[in-house]
């Protein structure tokens, strides 16, 4: 489904991540996991479009994007949900969800299966996005991402400050946004038990490059490389 | 009394044409945060563009219909300002943004440009519109007349407002616009050319400056400068009622419009627009934001 490889990103001037390869496969849920500013939000802002990515190739179902716009790409198929949420504040619930349909023009119905995965979201229809908490607004931002019914979804950090009963909610969402519709997912993520809950294939991403990956990841050797 | 409804209306009307002339800016400066200097000149080629329109009519159009010339010449001078505005933006603009001080430079030049070709192709003497028949003399009501061509200036900005308030909360287009002002990657991550949406943004906030010239045109004779004279109060209204929020706008022009009046009843008028500027002043050093402030939970964290 998502190839990256020999993917080079900057800030600036000074190189981010050097030389990444990642794969992830149709219908699976992939987690790229480690520790704060090792690269993780810059990978996935390069496959936006959202950071200069000069060298290196990502390929969407073989399509190469790395010299889109970020409009482009995701008109190819993304739901992308960033680290911060980035919900329209000024905006409400209804018309941020309405905005996940821009992908496909902006015309067609919402979906009803951001209703099932998400049934708090109609009775907020009509609050703006900026008054909701933190995990509601995580939950819109999912749902957005998911109007326009993406090939594959993007998210980062979808349990940073949100409540413990809220990431069960998240992660059941997740998983069934996976099984429903066989939408594939990359996760990025710091929280272990979470990532090791969901996930078919785990990264684990140390200073810019890939230090371990596989399947079946025991949580130690994965803590190891967090804490070292 | 009918001193006190006539300064009323006076002010009303002074509101309305300040604040005509401030909708365009309240979207290309208010939303898009770029100081065009320039829009003084869409107001005026809107108002030259009424010229044009009314000769074109004189001339190919039977004497009958000669008033329906105003209605094609708004038509006419909002696309004019609007491709003018898109053309400005794709050329210059685009490439400045994140740099206020230089397209604060290039649009002032772009001003002095545009008047210097008005004048070589109008002419350095100020040109007149005739008001269609219908705008000419006025409703008289207990000893008070209402000239129709002020009234029809308040009720093309409500008209204006209206379609403004549409395109922005009911338009696929408005909501790509509110997206991509509010929050651009996050626009751009759900599909939203904002390149295309910036530039149709600045367009449409151009082509009020064009409605807006259309009324100027009703006011009196139109010469290069025509612009320069209502640019600084739309900017004062802008920035008094808050950046980035219309209501703010329609607030400010009306504060600085009804105040003009009600201090010229006492003073000259020369006094009463000087006092009108400290008095803001004043106003904006206690507090810099204007008077409406964007206020929401995501911005406080």
């Amino acid at each position: 489904m998502l190839n990256i490889r020999g993917l080079n990103a900057y800030y600036g001037d000074s190189r981010i991540i050097p030389e990444l390869d990642i794969s992830v496969p149709k219908g699976k849920i992939v987690c790229l996991i480690g520790r704060n500013g090792v690269g993780k939000s810059t990978t996935l802002k390069s496959i936006m479009g959202l950071v200069k990515t000069p060298e290196g190739s990502i390929r969407l179902e073989g399509k190469e994007m790395l010299k889109m716009p970020s409009y482009d790409r995701v008109r190819l198929g993304i739901g992308y949900v960033p680290q911060g949420r980035d919900i329209f504040p000024q905006m409400t619930v209804r018309e941020n969800l309405e905005l996940g349909l821009q992908p496909k023009g902006g015309k067609g119905k919402l979906p009803d299966y951001i209703y099932e995965l998400f049934p708090i979201l109609p009775q907020f229809e009509k609050r703006k996005g900026g008054d909701l908490s933190g995990g509601q607004q995580q939950q819109l931002a999912i749902a957005r991402a998911l109007a326009s019914e993406p090939k594959i979804l993007i998210l980062d950090e979808p349990t940073e400050g949100i409540q413990p009963s809220i990431i069960k909610d998240i992660a059941a969402a997740i998983r069934k946004i996976n099984e429903w519709k066989g939408i594939t997912v990359l996760v990025v993520e710091q929280y272990l038990e979470f990532v090791l809950n969901i996930s078919n294939y785990v990264y684990v991403m140390e200073k810019g490059s890939i230090a371990l990956e596989g399947d079946s990841l025991d949580a130690k050797s994965v803590q190891s490389i967090m804490t070292a | 009394m009918s001193q006190v409804i006539n300064t009323l209306f006076n002010g009303l009307s002074l509101s309305s044409i300040i604040l005509l002339t401030s909708l365009g800016l309240a979207i290309t400066f208010g939303l898009m945060r770029v100081i065009n200097m320039a829009h003084g000149e869409f107001v005026m080629v809107g108002a030259y563009i009424t010229y044009v329109v009314q000769q074109l009519f004189v001339k190919y159009v039977p004497q009958s219909l000669f008033s329906l010339y105003y209605f094609a010449a708004l038509i006419a001078a909002f696309l004019a300002a609007a491709i003018l505005g898109c053309l400005l933006e794709k050329v210059v603009i685009s490439r400045l943004y994140g740099r206020e001080i230089d397209s604060l430079l290039a649009t002032s030049g772009i001003s002095l440009v545009l008047q210097q070709a008005a004048r070589s192709i109008f002419g350095s003497q100020g040109v007149n519109v005739n008001a269609p028949s219908f705008l000419t003399g006025g409703l008289s009501v207990g000893g008070v007349t209402f000239s129709y061509n002020r009234i029809f200036i308040i009720l093309l900005v409500a008209v204006t407002m209206a379609a403004m308030w549409f395109v922005i909360y009911r338009t696929n287009f408005g909501s790509q616009m509110r997206a991509v002002m509010q929050n651009r990657p996050m626009a751009q991550c759900l599909g939203i050319n904002s390149r295309r949406v910036d530039n149709l943004t600045f367009g449409l906030g151009s082509g009020l400056a064009g409605i807006a010239g259309c009324s100027v045109a009703l006011l009196g004779s139109i010469d290069s400068t025509v612009g320069q004279s209502y640019i600084v109060n739309s900017f004062i209204a802008v920035v008094l009622g808050g950046v980035g929020k219309l209501a703010g706008t329609v607030l400010g022009s009306g504060i600085i419009g009804f105040a003009g009046i009600t201090i010229e009843r006492f003073m000259s008028s020369s006094i009463a627009k000087a006092l009108v500027l400290i008095l803001i002043i004043v106003f904006l050093q206690k507090k810099p934001q204007g008077l409406f402030t964007i206020r929401s939970r995501s911005l406080d964290e």
